[in-house]
């Protein structure tokens, strides 16, 4: 078998996705991938489909459990590099995954995971204002307020 | 059918989730041996998994035959899933999308006849099930260039 990567970077988690891979390797992988989130404290984990040429219903359901799981954990998945034929197979298929985002490459997710991390802390400092206590010493000034209006604008019209 | 002439034969016994892969592997080279497009070969292996997948959650053990067929100049990848399961006792609610017994997406069957262009179950309780399914290569685009010139 081919193995799969996880490799971290900035709140990201990537997981190469191996083409082939076997019922309880698909299994192994999401076990190891809610392990490896644990261990970073990931936002986020890209699953990189670039390598593979089926998406069957078995593989939907890795994806969508494997979405709920860190979902449990405060993480999110974003699935990458669905080859176009294989798109057009999953949808010819039936298949629908809920809660899921999905970029091209791993740019788009850096940017997304970037944008929505600037968003979070927005709206954590919008609601330390209305409330009380503000924690001026968490970053909370190197904050560009201006990009910051920007993104959420961007994120509100996707 | 009678101008079908069968060119290989290939049989694989699903026992298990490696057996399920090699048929996988096994259809992938056959249909990229004979000039199917990637999007034929995407969904041949898709059906090839879901078929494949039904033998050994249902039914433990069966087999897969896959077959190239030549009709004139037509080509098409023919796929035979047979195993002596316990059968299905109402095939139209299992070709439903949705429908499972197991813990499924219920999307195998119903998914799989959408993706080939033809899909046959022919199942009996007690005894077992057996799914027919072609993939005709689209010639089309090369009809369509040889013309023009
Ligand atoms: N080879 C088989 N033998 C017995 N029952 C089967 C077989 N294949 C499919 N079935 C039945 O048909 C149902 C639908 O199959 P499918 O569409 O592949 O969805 P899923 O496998 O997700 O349940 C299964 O839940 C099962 O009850
Ligand atoms: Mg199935």
């Amino acid at each position: 078998m081919e193995t799969s990567t996880i490799q971290k970077l900035e709140n990201l988690l990537l997981v190469s996705v191996p083409r082939d891979l076997m019922d309880d390797e698909v299994l192994r992988l999401r076990r190891q991938v809610v392990r490896e989130i644990r261990k970073y404290h990931s936002r986020w984990v890209m699953l990189d489909f670039s390598a593979v040429d089926i998406c069957d219903s078995f593989f939907g359901r890795f994806i969508q459990s494997t979405a709920d799981m860190v979902g449990l954990m405060g993480a999110d998945v974003i699935v990458s590099g669905l080859q176009d034929a294989v798109v057009e197979t999953m949808i010819e298929l039936g298949m629908t995954l809920e809660n899921i985002r999905a970029v091209l490459d791993l740019d788009d997710a850096l940017a997304l995971s970037r944008t929505v991390q600037r968003t979070e802390m927005y709206t954590q400092g919008m609601k330390a204002l209305n409330g009380h206590d503000i924690d001026w010493d968490n970053g909370w000034d190197a904050l560009d307020m201006d990009s910051l209006h920007r993104d959420t604008h961007a994120i509100a019209e996707v | 059918m009678s101008l079908t002439r069968t060119l290989t034969k290939t049989r694989v016994a699903i026992h298990n989730d490696v057996d399920v892969v090699v048929a996988i592997q096994k259809g992938r080279m056959l249909a990229q041996a004979h000039g199917f497009s990637t999007n034929e070969q995407y969904i041949t292996v898709t059906a090839i998994s879901e078929v494949a997948h039904n033998i050994i959650n249902y039914a433990r053990c069966g087999e897969i035959t896959l077959d190239i067929v030549e009709q004139g100049k037509r080509c098409a990848i023919l796929i035979v899933a047979t195993d002596a399961g316990p059968g299905i006792p109402d095939v139209q609610q299992a070709l439903k999308d949705g429908y499972s017994t197991g813990a499924g997406l219920g999307l195998g069957l119903s998914g799989a006849r959408r993706l080939m262009d033809e899909f046959e179950i022919v199942s009996e309780v007690g005894k077992g099930t057996t799914v027919t399914m072609w993939k005709w290569r689209n010639d089309n685009n090369n009809r369509a260039k040889n013309s023009r010139s």
